[in-house]
């Protein structure tokens, strides 16, 4: 693995000049290039918010802030997923006709989706300013946080990207998990509001377990906690009190190691599939 | 390996096998792998067998053979797209590979950003594709268009393109599928100049065709490949002799394609 990783990084021209094009291409052909980009989720965001807060009276304080802390870092893990399971595909005659490590376009997958994960967050403290959140010293956590989702990210990809080569459906499969995932991840609502929802009592707990034990769902929570200030909401007569449970760096610490596993295990998979790809395209 | 491989040979094979699985209900997806475990339909494809042979640096040889003889397999792990089944190949010196019509480029970017992608691609720092980008584009004669997307380009102007960037990349070893020469009669006689120049440099040129006469026009060596053995290996104008003798005229064989 240590000679894959050697290699990799001496075809790291080929790296930066495929991320480059694919953010000249997502940005190249409108002047709001980036912002195109960035409404998708924003609308959606808007259209949520008052869909929860208008119309079902979800009654959290500044609940778009915290939708769109978990909307963007989830849009980081879909578009990464997706894209990486045609990245191989797309780049058919290349892989036929010329070497170079295979992981590169994977990789380059990733992280041009990073970088425009990056420039979301950056909208994001401008909306936060606007807000007018406090500003908390639990910001700095932010890199180590994405960090840690760029791994998992990552080894997802590696996952996807090689076994679309073979199983051509598995693109289609990932789309409708993802689409799943979206509603069983804490993104639209908040693991606190757990305890006050219609899930029997005695399951609650499993509940909560799974959201700490699922490495995305604890990293998005985590981008909430280190992002937005702790609320406790009172009782009204629509809804149930709401009561902030603390950032825990032991499971924020287990996500991290669930990552760095399913990272290592995608590389590891991929690398053993990758010279197979050029006789099965 | 490849330092103490002080010969005077730019690359070596050593008893290259190289066989593909071969299902017949190709399981390209989930469904078609649970039909396949029903029944056990697949075979083993022997595309090259034994094959063993030599280059010298600054030689230029043709591989040449029917459709199916193996010669592209031969390409495709020279070039290490393939792994291998057994046997080995020792390569000195860098290699590069010709890529047929650009293979990687991409129609919203400009020519000079393409340049830039498929030199990287090739293994090429930004450095040496800046040194070398007014050759390229001067070779493809693009000046006007070099700024403007690949997608407004006509097909031979991306041909033209492709082929100035892989062959301004000056490789020790050049690995060519196919294509020697692109566009009209005028540009082609222009590679052929340029793959002259590239062989009097001492550079080593080993390329596939059905053309013949591109081969005898630039090949020193032929290798005849037929059912993944070499059939016969030496000059030129043997092995195309007996191979036209063999197989009928050179006509029909270039139609083969």
């Amino acid at each position: 693995m240590l000679n894959e990783l050697k290699e990799t990084i001496r075809y790291r021209e080929l790296l930066v000049n495929l991320v480059v094009r694919d953010i000249k291409v997502r940005y190249k052909n409108s002047v709001m290039g980036f912002f195109w980009s960035l409404l998708n989720p924003l609308l959606q965001v808007a259209v949520i918010t008052f869909a929860f807060k208008g119309i079902m009276r979800y009654n959290v304080p500044n609940y778009s802030a915290y939708l769109l802390c978990a909307f963007l870092p989830w849009t980081f893990f879909q578009m990464s997923v997706l894209d990486a399971s045609s990245a191989v595909i797309y780049h058919a005659n290349l892989v036929k006709k010329t070497y170079f490590p295979r992981e590169i376009l994977p990789i380059s997958i990733v992280i041009s989706n990073l970088i425009h994960f990056i420039l979301a967050l950056l909208v994001f403290f401008v909306y936060l300013l606007v807000l007018g959140t406090p500003i908390l010293a639990t910001w700095f956590l932010l890199p180590v946080v994405v960090c840690i989702q760029f791994l998992l990210n990552m080894g997802v990809a590696f996952f996807v990207a090689s076994l679309n080569v073979f199983y051509e459906d598995i693109k289609y499969m990932a789309t409708v998990l993802l689409n799943l995932l979206l509603f069983t991840l804490p993104i639209f609502y908040l693991i606190e509001t757990v305890k006050g929802s219609s899930i029997p009592a005695a399951y609650r707990p499993l509940v909560l377990k799974l959201f700490y034990w699922n490495p995305l769902a604890y990293l998005i929570t985590t981008y909430r906690k280190i992002l937005l200030p702790p609320f406790n909401v009172a009782a009204t007569s629509t809804s149930p009190a709401i009561h902030d449970i603390p950032l825990s760096y032991a499971y924020l610490g287990l996500a991290a190691l669930t990552s760095l596993i399913i990272f290592i295990a995608g590389y590891a998979f991929f690398n053993s599939r990758k010279w197979k790809f050029a006789e099965r395209l | 390996m490849q330092k103490d491989f002080k010969s005077d040979y730019a690359v070596s094979v050593h008893d290259l096998c190289k066989s593909f699985i071969l299902s017949h209900g190709r399981p390209g997806t989930l469904k078609g792998l649970f039909m396949l475990l029903n029944k056990s339909g697949s075979e083993k494809v022997e595309a090259l067998r034994n094959v063993r042979f030599n280059v010298a640096k600054g030689e230029t040889l043709a591989i040449t053979g029917k459709n199916g003889s193996g010669k592209s397999t031969l390409l495709g792990v020279l070039a290490r797209v393939y792994k291998p089944t057994s046997g080995s190949i020792s390569i000195n010196g860098r290699l590069s590979t010709l890529l047929d019509l650009g293979a990687g480029f991409h129609p919203d970017l400009t020519g000079v950003e393409n340049i830039y992608l498929n030199g990287a691609i090739l293994g090429l720092s930004r450095r040496e594709l800046k040194r070398c980008l007014d050759d390229i584009v001067d070779f493809a004669e693009l000046h006007q268009f070099i700024d403007a997307p690949i997608r407004t380009y006509s097909n031979g102007m991306m041909m033209r393109l492709g082929f100035s960037i892989a062959i301004q990349t000056d490789p020790d070893i050049m690995l060519v599928d196919e294509v020697l020469a692109v566009g009209d009669e005028a540009f082609q006689q222009k590679c052929y100049a340029k793959v002259k120049e590239i062989q009097q440099k001492g550079k080593t040129i080993i390329f596939v065709s059905h053309d013949l006469e591109a081969v005898r026009r630039v090949a020193t060596r032929a290798i005849w490949m037929e059912h993944g053995r070499i059939r016969m290996d030496g000059d030129v104008g043997n092995v195309l002799d007996a191979y036209i003798s063999a197989y009928g005229s050179p006509g029909e064989l270039s139609n083969a394609g």
